[in-house]
């Protein structure tokens, strides 16, 4: 079974078209990753799977189903959340509020609570902030509280847009930690857009690299480690560079 | 002192149609972006069917929810077969409303006619409180409107509908991906906008006389009082209308009564250059990334 199948999705702004012509898939329980460099599409990408932009063409299918156009609201009700990039607390709601919130399209109030403490315990510091508002967090436990509040839909499939973006080595290595824990103790599986490619690499099973919004390669991660045009986009980025590449592996 | 406290239950029952209005402005605007003109229409059809109602034998109170659900069901209406389609262009959203309260009027006397419309007042009593005379369908009026702005308030602030509603308010595209449906709670405000409206026109026309021109005057003090609280701020709408309320009952009672108009748009205009966020802080529109 195929949690979220993608084909020959096309997006656009306007005029301007981002992808043309995009496949992917991802499996159940699985951790893929889209990478490539700014501006490639990635963000594009998963705006358009998680309903927030409406595909121009193509097909996305979710437990075979077809759902391609569905609005985020609807998306986000099937299992498909998406975490965005800039994390997006909603600086006037508490902590628990942003987390209750995340639950919204759910109906057992019961189970929302119980996991309103299991997000606690997990990340701790949403205990000790729990009555503070979004607004007064860090860049890291606004993070945090992102992947927590889209985990209290209790996704199938969660989908992570520059987890990293802003956020120390340290703090990366949390984000980590959490994303590898996504599968293992939320069993749902991953689709993660990143810049760094260091942390993609690090957690990922498979990889789809972008370039221009087009896939240029994909594969295992072992493959696509030692992919030429990996070692070029990322050579031809400076900061984000080799270095980066190995620095994680 | 006696006519001190007149003057203020004065006040503060024009006040009260004023903030029925205003958190109708408030919330559409905060939400959706949408200015409507027409809100003010929306009042004066309310005000029109309470008096239809009022003269053809129905009880005040009747006739009041009447005119609720009525205009409720114009939102509706108005939401789902016109705004709609200018979300995307708030300014074109903008520039329908005001046709479509130029329509209004029109429509309203066609049925109609031009001439002032009163009712007789619904209760006709007098209440002597610490010997002061009080007009016991102003103090209705108030009443009614503090126990709307405790309910708006309360839903708001503690309710999972009211904090869904926030949520949208400040960011319609992460509220989305929490599986929120922003569309049908912009439906939603905008009829319960219009709601309010209905019963502000109700109270109004149990208060003076209303002809169809009234809801060009109304709105923009509605529009004045959600602007001076914070466009999207429940709580600054009443603040706002209170103010403007208590400037505007005070002045006419302490001899200006020609300038009460000026006053308010005075106030809103010097709030509005030196705090563009309004008093009590707002949103300066729908926020999406």
């Amino acid at each position: 079974m195929m949690p979220l199948e993608v084909e020959h999705l096309r997006t656009a702004y306007g005029p301007v078209v981002v992808n043309r012509d995009v496949s992917l898939t991802v499996h159940q329980h699985e951790i893929v990753t889209i990478l490539g460099p700014n501006g490639a599409g990635k963000s594009t990408l998963l705006r358009a799977i998680s309903g927030l932009l409406r595909p121009r063409n193509g097909v996305i299918r979710f437990d075979g189903k077809k759902v391609t156009g569905r609005p985020a609201a609807q998306m986000a009700a099937l299992g498909v959340v998406m975490v965005p990039e800039g994390r997006h607390i909603f600086p006037d709601l508490t902590v628990q509020e942003n987390l209750r919130l995340g639950a919204y399209c759910r109906k057992d109030r019961d189970a929302v609570e119980e996991d309103i403490r299991l997000m606690e315990s997990y990340f701790h510091v949403l205990a000790t902030k729990r009555g503070a508002k979004g607004s007064n967090l860090s860049g890291g436990q606004q993070q945090m509280l992102a992947i927590a509040r889209g985990l209290m839909a209790r996704p199938r499939i969660l989908l992570l847009d520059e987890p990293s973006l802003g956020l120390s080595p340290l703090l990366i290595k949390d984000v980590r930690a959490v994303i590898m824990d996504v599968r293992a103790k939320f069993s749902a599986a991953v689709l993660l857009v990143e810049q760094n490619a260091g942390l993609a690499l690090a957690v990922a099973d498979r990889g789809y690299l972008l370039q221009h919004g087009d896939i240029v390669a994909s594969g295992v991660i072992a493959e696509l480690r030692d992919n030429r045009l990996m070692h070029e986009l990322y050579l031809g980025h400076g900061r984000s560079g080799k270095a980066s590449i190995r620095g994680n592996q | 002192m006696e006519i001190f406290i007149q003057q203020l239950v004065n006040s503060l029952s024009v006040a009260s149609v004023t903030i029925l209005i205003g958190i109708g402005i408030t919330l559409i605007f905060g939400l959706a972006g949408i200015v409507n003109f027409a809100h003010g229409e929306f009042l004066m059809v309310g005000g029109m069917i309470t008096w239809f109602l009022v003269t053809s034998g129905l009880n005040f109170f009747a006739a009041l929810l009447g005119a609720m659900i009525l205009v409720g069901a114009l939102g509706f209406i108005a939401e789902r077969g016109l705004f709609r389609f200018t979300l995307e262009r708030p300014m074109n959203g903008f520039i329908m409303s005001i046709g479509m309260s130029v329509i209004l009027q029109h429509v309203v006397i066609r049925i109609f006619n031009e001439v002032q419309k009163t009712i007789p007042d619904p209760i006709g009593k007098v209440w002597v409180i610490g010997g002061v005379d009080i007009i016991a369908m102003r103090g209705v009026v108030v009443a009614l409107t503090a126990v709307v702005v405790a309910i708006t308030y309360f839903g708001i602030s503690r309710s999972r509908y009211g904090m869904a509603l926030r949520a949208s308010i400040a960011d319609q595209d992460t509220a989305a991906l929490m599986g929120i449906p922003v569309r049908r709670y912009v439906t939603g405000v905008f009829v319960y906008g219009s709601v309010l409206a209905g019963l502000g026109g109700a109270l109004m026309i149990a208060l003076f006389p209303i002809t169809p021109f009234t809801g060009s005057v109304v709105i923009i003090r509605g529009f004045a009082v959600s602007l001076i609280g914070g466009l999207g701020n429940v709580g600054g709408a009443v603040g706002g209308g209170l103010l403007l309320g208590l400037v505007d009952g005070l002045s006419a009672g302490y001899g200006f009564p020609e300038w009460t108009d000026a006053y308010s748009l005075v106030v809103m205009i010097a709030i509005l250059i030196v705090r563009p966020q309004g008093l009590f802080g707002g949103t300066l529109g729908p926020r999406s990334t």
